[in-house]
């Protein structure tokens, strides 16, 4: 079960309004490569892996990323709460103010709705594994663009530190990998789905 | 002839190999929090992103005495829970580290000490360090403090 303490995993502590910024930001909330796609997607995969230890760091990896969407959503909150009716008029964030005011809400930078489309479970310890090493890229070079684009540095601070979260857990997610390969016949990696076909169990 | 024996190819073809992680030195707990890893090892930085490896900003504005206690206590739970959740992944693939097992349970106790005087002096972050921390049981506290939203500092 999953219990709430009351704070954020790095702190956030923006002062100056940016709804433009925001709109990028938002798209770590609920864009492809965000962070509630990858907890959905790590929290989802974990029940079909045949090693255990893997499905503990699925648990523990889909667990740090609901603390990383909490810390997007710090952002693109702190960044808008005092948005002025003359900001809202600017090109950029007229559109979603539209549909939420301040509300936050998941979608992409160019306003696609957050879909479950984003991420995969496909029950393929190996095909699981290699889509959350795709994932963690994807993640990181989102984290590069805005990066590249955002000077403020209470924004760039926490866009660091969850850029460098991503190189980590590919890392871990490529030791998963050995542990699962360790399991397999290693003459054939795809002899059968380990987590489906009961033969082929060391 | 069976073509399968006939192979003497090198490692596995059609399967990637990520090298598996051996113990660097951790960083200080706050450096590795800004830094956003424990290990040196695995600090790839962006280009674009400020290299400077310092603490973080203390809220040294805060005019009230409380506060920016507070704040300062916030970081460095903040700063040893972090180190406990980089090194939860660590142990997860390296359940057998003899240096990194001795440490997580070394944080575990220093952070439970911390949750539990945070609860005594401010507010509780966890329904627990009511119970670990010196609670008065007439107080409900689970909805006192500011949201982690919020940026308690500001």
């Amino acid at each position: 079960m999953f219990a709430y303490e009351k704070r954020l995993q790095f702190p956030v502590k923006i002062k100056n309004t940016n709804p433009d910024t925001a709109r990028l930001i938002m798209s770590q909330y609920g864009g492809p490569d965000g962070e509630l796609s990858a907890s959905m997607r790590y929290l989802s995969q974990r029940y079909s892996m045949p090693v255990k230890e893997v499905g503990g760091l699925l648990t523990d990896i889909g667990t740090e990323e609901l603390n990383h969407m909490e810390i997007i959503c710090a952002m693109v909150y702190q960044l808008t709460r005092n948005l002025s009716e003359a900001d809202v008029k600017r090109a950029g964030f007229d559109a979603y103010y539209i549909d939420h005011t301040k509300g936050i809400w998941p979608q992409a930078a160019a306003g696609v709705p957050f879909t479950s489309l984003e991420f995969q479970s496909k029950g393929d310890p190996i095909t699981d594994l290699f889509e959350n090493l795709a994932a963690e890229q994807k993640a990181r070079t989102v984290y590069d663009n805005l990066l590249r684009v955002i000077d403020d540095p209470d924004v760039v601070a926490p866009l660091k530190f969850l850029r460098a979260r991503e190189i980590v857990h590919f890392q871990r997610f490529g030791e998963a990998l050995e542990m699962t390969k360790e399991k397999l016949d290693c003459k054939n990696f795809y002899h059968c789905n380990a987590s489906f076909d009961k033969i082929g169990k060391k | 002839m069976d073509a399968i024996n006939q192979c003497t190819c090198a490692g596995h073809l059609a399967m990637a190999t990520v090298p598996k992680q051996e113990w660097c030195e951790p960083y200080d707990c706050e450096i590795a929090l800004t830094e956003g890893t424990i290990f040196p090892c695995l600090n790839l930085t962006f280009y674009k992103a400020p290299a400077n490896q310092k603490k973080l900003k203390s809220c040294s504005s805060l005019s009230n005495k409380d506060e920016r206690d507070r704040e300062e206590m916030m970081t460095e739970l903040s700063a040893i829970s972090f180190m406990l959740n980089d090194l939860t992944l660590y142990l997860d693939t390296h359940p057998d580290c003899p240096n990194g097992t001795p440490l997580f349970h070394e944080l575990l106790a220093k952070r439970l000490e911390l949750l539990s005087e945070f609860a005594e002096r401010f507010y509780p972050l966890t329904h627990l360090s009511m119970v670990t921390g010196e609670f008065d049981e007439n107080r409900y506290g689970w909805s006192e403090g500011p949201m982690p939203w919020e940026g308690a500092c500001i």
